[in-house]
């Protein structure tokens, strides 16, 4: 590989001496791991074209532009506390703006003795060495450079863990916002979830804007089921208009374990979320669920891959996207049932929405297979609205604009039936509609 | 598991055939029966490549100075590309010092009957309906024998219909003109690595060109054999139709048992004018390898159709069990408007046998078309990927695409992938992909045996039946051979 040129992204890249003011400085095997993470950052860059992984992201844009990785304001900037509130999320609520923690926004009051949850730079202060397995990972794919660059940078972030056997009654609420600050600015954060032997949770992760910005962040998220456990997730990500936000979600579900994700893509400029599963224990399940609605010039990119790796394990993933005007909306549905991962069942759809001329889809549904016993499926689709369904409503006296709108809808609803918390679906239904093309 | 009525039929038809032409039954009957070598004495230029070796071989072939240069371009091409590695494949690199470019049967055959007896002999073994029995099978054949043409059946007739059907350098030496128009049109000379290579040191292959509004009268076919050792096969195919014309084009191929790897790259450019229709069907034996995966041929093949004109067709039928590495996507630029793209593929891999073959469909012209149906089968311990790319560009209003790929597990060692890539760029396309992965069902295995069907007769009934969307596309003659393939392919891979 020839020697990548130095990109102002990386010009603009903190001094190694920048991460000694980073929380948790100090622990050596720490510092080794962000120390090292950043030079493989530095010396890569960030990916192009060529790389498989980011075939139909291109990020020369982003390459160009200058960041400061640290707001000194976050901890002090403005907030409207009501603009963070969910309907039926009312649980234990942990707020980060701009990258800092916010224990003023958020409520860790009297949480049940079974629920663990800190910022990151609170428990590497307490317990560094519990976290070791988690941070002292180096990212070596040529497509990881976002990893990298969070392993390196991320100073705050989330620590959960629930005891086993128990359940926690009402849903975790993560919120990341972004609020308006001088300049370009990046933020880093990074998530660990555990949840013990049979233990079960409600977790929201919810990406929220406080305001027009450009920012970049980048939020690494490792969620671990041990047997048995069950993990009811939902993303909702409603980022600011012109916001790059990249994430990576890796979740890894022992034996019995069953994971449902809801993940809706609404907001932001260039988003990128790589999504992960390993069902690592027998008869592991997960679902996920997701929707994308753009329009404008957003770029919505969403690589799922989920790997069966033991018996007889179960995965169903229902995918939905809307593309109009100018947007591009990128799907990957890896599906990887590795040797011996016999009893498998794994079955994919992705289904888009192309509704202008001058938007795009790329959909790409894969199977690796190496064991035979198994039942594996995918579909992917692109095209437009049924012509009958439109016709059906319009000879019922619904104008053309309206029955388009109505069946748009009812499209990436399909989507949302899957989660369980009513309120919730309710706003995030009519968040959709609202980012939906208007009648 | 029961057979349609239509499948029947072309077996009865194919046992009337099958008779006249029992070698193809007895050379498919066990193992890898075209594994033979045929002991005649071939010049051959010696192993390597330069510049002076092209330039010789361009001399040998009598070639005019275009073609030479036209050669040395793409080598010189080839020198600044990197050898690709992005393919799921395990691929040991390829000396291509070692190879040689060009092996002649010796006595230069001027007519079919001064074609080397024993030569004829290796087809007769192979079963190809070469001569007379050409006439029987109604089969126009062109036999590329190492790298030269050896003779092409039917001259005469497909004269009378204006149709040119020849060898490629006779195409050079004939019909130049027509060659330098279409030759590395429909596949530039740095388009892709091998095809880079080919274009400088192809040595034959066939030249089809059917002028306007002709129905080709026959099916025409070439039949390729590798059997000299060190050699490599580059051979070169252009089938070019006039508006209006129609050609149904068979290729088979096969190639000798030896420990080494020898390298295929052939290329392959079809041209479809106006309303024209070129149906391409392969069936691709050429050596596997043997059990642990030592010796078989390297294909690696760039085959793509150009529907240039508004209203042509371009349909690709494969069937491919042979080969230890298969690298191949059968394309479709569906550039006229509502032009059509069809591929239709049964890829069946076997012990360390690795395949990965797809198809891309580009949609540019209006109210195009395409369809996909790929049947994947894996056993032993081999890997079987079908990778395709469905691309629609923005102009490309009312596009339609519809991909079907399943695949078929034998046996707990094998791998079976799916890469489809759809980009579609226009909101009135629609674009759909279908895939399923799953083994043969015990419920299915022990019907039949409950039935008396043995465990491998029972297998090849399935099997028959998860590929009859694709076999109902070949022509007759090569549906029967490529079912008796499958079987023998298949042999031990149950139990």
């Amino acid at each position: 590989m020839s020697e990548p040129a130095r990109t102002p992204f990386v010009a603009s890249l903190p001094e190694a001496e920048a991460l000694a003011r980073l929380p948790g400085s100090g622990v050596a095997w720490l510092d080794a791991a962000r120390r090292e993470n950043l030079d493989a950052f530095a010396a890569a860059g960030l990916p192009d074209t060529r790389v498989e992984a980011w075939k139909y992201t291109a990020l020369r844009a982003l390459a160009q532009r200058r960041f400061a990785h640290r707001d000194a304001q976050a901890a002090t900037r403005a907030v409207d506390a009501a603009a963070l509130a969910l309907p039926g999320v009312d649980g234990p609520r942990l707020v980060f703006v701009n990258g800092a923690f916010r224990a003023d926004l958020s409520s860790l009051a009297a949480l049940p003795a079974s629920l663990s949850l800190r910022p990151l730079s609170q428990a590497l202060g307490e317990d560094a060495e519990g976290l070791r397995f988690a941070l002292s990972h180096r990212y070596r794919e040529a497509g990881d450079a976002f990893a990298r660059l969070n392993a390196a940078l991320a100073g705050d972030g989330v620590v959960l863990r629930v005891a086993a056997g128990k359940a926690i009654a009402r849903p975790v609420h993560l919120l990341f916002a972004g609020a308006p600050a001088e300049g370009d600015l990046a933020w880093h954060l990074r998530t660990i979830v555990e949840l013990e032997e049979g233990a079960e949770l409600a977790l929201v992760e919810h990406h929220v804007s406080l305001g027009a910005q450009k920012q970049l962040a980048t939020v690494v998220s490792d969620v671990v089921l041990r047997d048995g456990a069950r993990l009811d997730y939902a993303i909702v990500q409603d980022a600011a208009e012109d916001a790059t936000l990249i994430r990576r979600s890796q979740l890894r579900l022992g034996a019995r374990a069953q994971a449902a994700m809801h993940v809706q893509e609404l907001g932001g400029a260039l988003v990128r979320h790589d999504l992960r599963a390993e069902l690592a224990g027998d008869e592991a399940r997960l679902a996920t669920h997701g929707v994308f609605a753009l329009h404008g010039r957003q770029h919505v990119d969403t690589q799922l891959a989920v790997r069966h790796a033991a018996l007889n394990t179960a995965s169903e993933s229902i995918w939905r996207g809307v593309a109009d005007q100018r947007s591009r909306g990128v799907f990957r549905g890896a599906i990887v049932v590795a040797e011996g991962a016999d009893g498998s069942d794994a079955s994919l759809s992705s289904k888009n929405l192309l509704l202008s001329a001058l938007a795009e889809i790329d959909t790409k549904p894969e199977l690796e297979i190496y064991a035979d016993e198994v039942k594996a499926a995918h579909g992917a689709t692109v095209g437009q609205l049924d012509e009958r369904a439109l016709f059906y409503l319009r000879s019922r006296g619904i104008p053309h604009a309206e029955a388009r709108a109505m069946l748009t809808a009812a499209f990436c609803r399909a989507v949302l039936q899957a989660m369980p918390n009513e309120a919730l679906r309710e706003h995030v239904s009519q968040l959709l509609l609202a980012h939906l093309p208007a009648e | 598991m029961t057979h349609e009525p239509s499948n029947t039929a072309v077996e009865a038809s194919a046992a009337t055939l099958l008779r006249d032409n029992a070698e193809v039954a007895e050379a498919l009957g066990r193992r890898y029966e075209a594994g033979f070598v045929t002991d005649i004495e071939t010049t051959s230029l010696p192993p390597g490549l330069d510049e002076d070796i092209i330039r010789q071989l361009s001399a040998i072939k009598q070639e005019p100075e275009w073609m030479t240069e036209w050669r040395l371009q793409a080598y010189r091409h080839w020198l600044t590309m990197p050898s690709p590695d992005w393919a799921k494949l395990n691929l040991a690199p390829i000396d291509y010092q070692a190879i040689s470019y060009y092996a002649a049967p010796k006595a230069g055959p001027k007519s079919l009957d001064e074609v080397d007896p024993k030569l004829l002999e290796t087809y007769d073994k192979l079963g190809v309906p070469l001569h007379e029995r050409a006439k029987l099978a109604g089969v126009a054949v062109d036999a590329v024998f190492d790298s030269v043409s050896v003779g092409t059946t039917f001259r005469k007739e497909l004269a009378a219909a204006g149709v040119i059907f020849c060898s490629m350098s006779e195409a050079i030496r004939e019909h130049g003109d027509l060659v330098q128009q279409y030759l590395g049109s429909v596949v530039p000379t740095g388009d892709n690595y091998f095809a880079a290579l080919n274009s400088a040191v192809f040595s034959d292959g066939s030249f089809v060109f059917v002028p306007k509004g002709v129905r080709c009268p026959m099916e025409l076919s070439t039949y390729f054999r590798i059997n000299a050792m060190n050699t490599g096969q580059f051979e070169r195919t252009l089938i070019v139709c006039e508006d209006d014309a129609y050609v149904s084009y068979l290729e088979g191929c096969t190639a000798p048992m030896r420990d080494e790897n020898q390298l295929h790259a052939a290329v392959v450019e079809l041209v479809a004018l106006e309303r024209a229709q070129i149906k391409y069907s392969t069936v691709q034996n050429w050596y596997p390898g043997d059990e642990n995966g030592v010796g078989g041929i390297y294909n690696f093949v760039t085959k793509r159709g150009d529907c240039r004109g508004a209203d042509s067709k371009i349909s690709w039928t494969q069937v491919e069990t042979g080969s230890a590495i298969t690298w191949k996507y059968p394309s479709c630029v569906l550039r006229g408007d509502r032009s059509v793209g069809e591929f239709y593929s049964v890829a069946l891999t076997h012990h360390r046998q690795q395949a990965d073959t797809g198809t891309k469909m580009i949609h540019i012209g209006k109210h195009t078309k395409s369809k996909i149906v790929s049947k994947g089968i894996s056993a032993g311990r081999s890997s079987n990927a079908y990778r395709g790319l469905v691309k629609v560009e923005k102009g490309a209003e009312g596009a339609r695409n519809y991909t079907q790929c399943d695949s078929l597990l034998i046996g707990k060692r094998c791998g079976a992938h799916t890469f489809p890539y759809m980009e579609v760029k226009n909101p009135s396309a629609i674009v759909e992909h279908e895939a399923t992965t799953s083994k043969i069902s015990d419920d299915q295995l022990f019907y039949c045996r409950s039935r008396g069907i043995s465990e491998e007769d029972a297998v090849s009934m399935i099997v028959d039946g998860f590929c009859k969307q694709v076999f109902r596309e070949l022509p007759m003659e090569f549906a029967v051979e490529a079912k008796k393939l499958l079987e023998v392919s298949l042999e031990g891979a149950v139990g």
